[in-house]
């Protein structure tokens, strides 16, 4: 992964049907891990999807190290250094682990002019990967649907940082894990953050936020309501900013 | 922290790698291989004149046609779709196929017209597919229902050429295509190299790995930024092209283009995937099982045959053959994800 990059967003505005998903919000994003809270309805979902790509903003502009991008799809993103880990992952059970890591992108060797996969190649890089970041799989051969909830989302986290993100963001990257495995997968990434890398993380948990995060970022109907240190403040100040008994800062 | 096992390729690792796609795939093949000998001596014992060489090239001969359907529909059932149409598209290709090599067949062995009736077999079947490909992908419809619709129409306008009735006047060169050869006939050789390429598109290139990821999630590909639209017009255009080219052998092997010539072949196409162990849940299946599974079903039909058995009774045989193999795929799936230790972190092993 190459070092973080700032992504910047200015004055973005979404609607949905005529009701307000985002209000003029406007944020910076180093390296380090940012986390992102608020209450159902907050707007984080579409936020994080601006970012991915998967929705444009009506309004706003967007820069990545002070370039202005235009991020209309996820490949997009991707192409842009910009990595998502999905909720759901968006990996394909039947295949192994290095076949998703490397799922839209894979390494050909050309025989007679003709593109094969070149899966010793493939296979390796893989193994390389999975090791640097010490993410434990049985072997990069295990079909994905042999591989635990933990395991998997290792997974699709070693095919952003295989690719060289420079922008990391987690939707919820936790939820559907017990408690073993979201603590090997926080491990894993303040590794990652501790590279000096960008990661945008969004999270309903806030004592693992507190822990972990460099800055939280608060929204509350579509509007950053604060932005702060975890260590300059507390659960319940947090918890009043979400919940809108304090205002915005 | 435990790390991943070693990158040094083992001889596990290396036949993984070799094999590609189909190494997941190679127990249930071993197995189908062991159900089709256990059927080949079976019927050996019980049926005097099975095993002989002119059986033997019976039920290779039987088998070519409507593998040449399952292979395309293997893939597209790989991909979690279906395509019904396949049938009629062998229909049509072979009659276009045949008006042409008829209407323009004078004298002579007719070399070139046959070359020439190959290539618009293969380019009607191939612009067929692509059609339901286009339609499927584009309109976001149903490949069940497209590809009911375009049977209908695939079928409709092979009888509006024809007006329902066979034709013949070939050259002789297309008869020695489907019926002699060396050693084997051409129809056969040509059966297996069409088997080949498909094999290796599946198991060893980008396509054929979008296929599988299409059919386990198709999220997945989409997000990968795969253009599912391209690859879902190509994939639909190659089972057209399996079907152009077994419209033309058709046509060939019984010396008469049909417009119902490919009426029994979709059931059977889509038999031999299945019991090849291509789950219709989409994202696992192989070219080499559906290869076993379309002899399974002709060393069936063949050995009743020889049996003196009632021509029906084929019918049921393939009916709970699929059904028996619908419900091993599933339980054997089923055992997978069960067996799966999905409580296991990340980090631990």
């Amino acid at each position: 992964m190459d070092n973080g990059a700032v992504l910047r967003i200015e004055d973005v505005n979404k609607s949905y049907a005529g009701i307000r998903a985002l209000q003029n919000v406007s944020a910076r994003f180093g390296p380090g891990l940012t986390a992102i809270i608020g209450d159902n309805g907050a707007g984080k979902s579409t936020f994080m999807k601006i970012l991915s790509g998967v929705t444009l903003p009506d309004t706003g502009s967007l820069f990545l190290n002070d370039h202005l991008i235009h991020i209309a799809s996820p490949f997009a993103a991707r192409k842009l250094g910009i990595e998502s880990l999905y909720q759901d992952l968006a990996l394909a059970d039947t295949l192994n682990v290095y076949a998703n890591m490397f799922l839209g992108r894979e390494l050909v060797r050309r025989v007679l002019g003709i593109p094969f996969l070149d899966e010793r190649q493939m296979a390796r890089l893989a193994t390389e990967t999975l090791d640097q970041v010490r993410i434990n799989i049985p072997s990069v051969h295990t079909m994905v649907r042999s591989l635990s909830g933990g395991q998997r989302q290792a997974v699709a986290l070693a095919r952003a940082i295989h690719f060289k993100a420079s922008v990391l963001l987690l939707d919820e990257p936790t939820a559907a894990l017990g408690p073993k495995e979201t603590d090997s997968f926080n491990q894993i990434i303040m590794a990652v953050v501790r590279e000096g890398k960008t990661v945008i993380m969004v999270t309903h948990n806030i004592p693992q936020m507190m822990e972990m995060a460099d800055r939280v970022i608060i929204m509350r109907a579509g509007q950053i309501v604060a932005q702060t240190d975890p260590k300059d403040t507390s659960q319940e100040e947090i918890m009043a900013f979400m919940v809108g008994s304090r205002r915005a800062v | 922290m435990l790390h991943p096992k070693s990158s040094d390729p083992s001889t596990n690792i290396r036949l993984r790698i070799r094999l590609g796609a189909n190494f997941p795939y190679l127990m249930g093949n071993i197995r189908i291989f062991g159900i089709l000998l256990l059927l080949v001596i079976a019927f050996g014992i019980v049926a005097p004149g099975f095993l002989t060489v002119v059986s033997a090239q019976s039920i290779l001969v039987s088998t070519a046609l409507f593998l040449l359907l399952a292979l395309g529909e293997t893939m597209v059932i790989i991909s979690g779709g279906i395509d019904l149409s396949i049938g009629s598209m062998l229909a049509l290709s072979g009659m276009i196929s045949g008006v042409v090599m008829s209407h323009f067949y004078h004298t002579g062995q007719g070399i070139m017209l046959s070359v020439i009736g190959l290539a618009v077999a293969l380019a009607v079947g191939l612009c067929g597919g692509m059609i339901n490909g286009i339609v499927i992908a584009k309109l976001r419809l149903n490949p069940l229902i497209v590809t009911l619709g375009t049977m209908g129409i695939f079928l409709g306008i092979a009888e509006l050429i024809s007006n329902g009735l066979p034709i013949a006047n070939f050259p002789p060169f297309l008869f020695a295509v489907g019926n002699n050869g060396f050693g084997l006939p051409w129809l056969l050789w040509m059966t297996i190299v069409t088997v080949i390429v498909y094999g290796i598109v599946l198991s060893w290139t980008r396509f054929g790995r979008y296929v599988y990821a299409y059919g386990a999630s198709n999220d997945s590909v989409i997000r990968a930024g795969v253009n599912t639209a391209m690859h879902t017009t190509w994939l639909y255009g190659l089972a057209g092209l399996g079907a152009g080219l077994a419209g033309y052998l058709s046509t060939a092997h019984f010396e008469t283009a049909s417009p119902v010539a490919g009426s029994q072949y979709l059931l059977v196409a889509v038999a031999a995937a299945v019991i090849g162990g291509t789950t219709l849940q989409g994202g696992e299946g192989s070219i080499g099982g559906t290869v076993i599974g379309a002899l399974i079903i002709s060393v069936l039909e063949n050995g009743f045959v020889i049996m003196g058995l009632a021509s029906f009774w084929q019918l049921v045989a393939v009916g709970a053959m699929v059904i028996v193999a619908v419900f091993f795929n599933d339980i054997q799936r089923r055992r997978k994800i069960t067996a799966v230790g999905r409580t296991s972190p990340a980090g631990e092993n």
